[in-house]
């Protein structure tokens, strides 16, 4: 989501400067699926879900810094029984409403009450092309509901985004999963390879695509997205693994995004926790323009006084603005380090270590009933 | 570069909104996963796509308008509304 978001923004990005164009509403951890590169934290904060009331004013508080659109996601934000009157608060507020989804549990009626509410768009996420497979990766049997939603969706009028995250195990399919796309009607498909955060950095070695097996998908996207040009959006995220340069990570941090979590934490990134040491503030204690301007967490790495060497004289520096902060963490054990996706990085042999790690023959898939022991599914709290 | 029908009818495509940005008080296109800041022209060419005008029409408000001549008008329009129609931005009826 944020991929697309931020390639379709390419152009703003020496325009403007610090101000939060996109609010991700987390707004609850729970989900029916249980998919293993799921970016949500590997461990929960603790406190209580944030209240109707409390969302009501988390968007208007963004919409006067601001925020012009809203991602409603979680988790499975269908599993909030207020979701309607989310979706009324947001649209009030003025917000570009888009509903971030697995898609169980979307009925037609609560459907049409969506709609109703003022949501403008859905995207649905798809793990497959193929059913069987679909459904061992989200470890429930979903794939049938999500095709019938999908036909729902599009009748009601709204604008269909297609998601589906990349892995070994389904990207050989792309094809297909373009033809299923274009099938339900879908305006946009976003082709997404795993980010390896969460769940997803845990299971790194059995999600990973080999090098042919990207090139190939490359190639099938390069003339897809001609054939379909004007018919569907189609959108690659590359794995930055096999890049020599890192992702301008959510454009800058603290630059253009802000994500509210389900209890309340505010993050410049959904992943933002998996660094070590940050403390995030809250909506229950201090205002969101407090905290988007003046907060520790966003001002971090903001600008380019945090920089190490190389990135500090790097004439990339105002591009890629030093790449992730969560992947440096993860990666290095150190938030401050270059991303060891960009080949200049001090600890790039830690990535390219790992890299050369994984099976360069595709062999059989992770999701093959007898491996599925080396896979961490990730469980979810109820809600 | 006018492989456009002069008689159809240009529209916002589903999901696609324009808005003034309310704190900018810029005209700006929204739509699902993005948006796009839109310049005085861009502003004016799609205010008037309804789906009620033709192309044609919409060209010929804007030779007055700007007082330009008509294959200046239509080469813009037409490259704005196609570049839009390739994001699923725009779409045409008859």
């Amino acid at each position: 989501m944020f991929a697309a978001f931020a390639a379709a923004n390419t152009n703003l990005l020496f325009q403007v400067n610090y101000r939060p164009y996109m609010l991700l509403a987390e707004l609850t951890y729970g989900c029916p699926l249980h998919c293993p590169y799921c970016s949500n934290p590997v461990e929960f904060p603790g406190g209580r879900q944030l209240s109707t009331e409390e969302w009501r004013r988390v968007f208007h508080e963004g919409a006067e810094l601001g925020v012009l659109h809203a991602g409603l996601s979680g988790g499975e934000p269908l599993l909030r029984a207020d979701l309607v009157e989310l979706v009324a608060a947001a649209h009030e507020a003025g917000l570009y409403t888009n509903l971030i989804t697995s898609a169980v549990g979307l009925q037609p009626r609560r459907a049409a009450q969506l709609r109703e509410a003022g949501l403008d768009s859905i995207q649905i996420s798809f793990q497959s092309h193929q059913a069987g497979l679909a459904d061992k990766i989200a470890g429930k049997a979903a794939h049938a509901i999500k095709l019938k939603a999908a036909e729902m969706v599009r009748e009601l009028g709204f604008p269909l985004t297609v998601n589906v995250v990349l892995h070994r195990s389904n990207i050989d399919g792309i094809e297909p999963i373009i033809l299923l796309a274009e099938s339900l009607g879908a305006e946009r498909l976003e082709l997404a390879n795993t980010q390896f955060y969460g769940w997803a950095f845990k299971n790194r070695g059995a999600l990973l695509p080999t090098r042919d097996q990207i090139n190939l998908a490359l190639e099938v996207v390069a003339a897809q997205k001609s054939r379909l040009l004007g018919v569907m959006d189609i959108l690659f995220v590359t794995p930055d693994y096999y890049s020599e340069r890192p992702k301008p990570c959510m454009n800058g941090w603290g630059r253009q995004f802000l994500t509210v979590n389900p209890v309340g934490d505010v993050l410049p990134c959904p992943t933002a926790s998996a660094i070590p040491g940050m403390r995030f503030e809250n909506v229950r204690q201090r205002p969101l323009g407090w905290i988007w301007a003046d907060s520790e967490s966003f001002n971090r790495f903001r600008g380019a006084d945090w920089m190490p060497v190389p990135c500090r004289d790097c004439s990339f520096r105002e591009i890629d603005f030093g790449g992730c902060r969560c992947q440096a963490a993860l990666i290095t054990g150190d938030p401050n380090a270059t991303d060891p996706a960009c080949s200049l990085a001090l600890h790039r042999d830690k990535l390219k270590s790992f890299v050369d790690s994984i099976p360069q023959n595709r062999g059989e898939s992770p999701f093959a009933e007898k491996d599925l022991r080396f896979i961490s599914f990730r469980q979810n709290p109820s809600p | 570069m006018t492989s456009l029908d002069q008689q159809s009818r240009p529209t916002l495509a589903r999901g696609v909104r324009l808005r003034l940005d309310p704190i900018t008080g810029e005209p700006v296109l929204l739509f699902p996963e993005g948006f796009l800041p839109l310049d005085d022209i861009m502003h004016d060419i799609l205010r008037r796509c309804t789906g009620e005008a033709t192309l044609e029409s919409i060209i010929s408000t804007l030779v007055e308008e700007y007082e330009i001549d008509h294959g200046t008008a239509e080469a813009d329009v037409c490259e704005c509304l196609l570049h839009l129609q390739q994001r699923i931005l725009i779409s045409f009826s008859k």
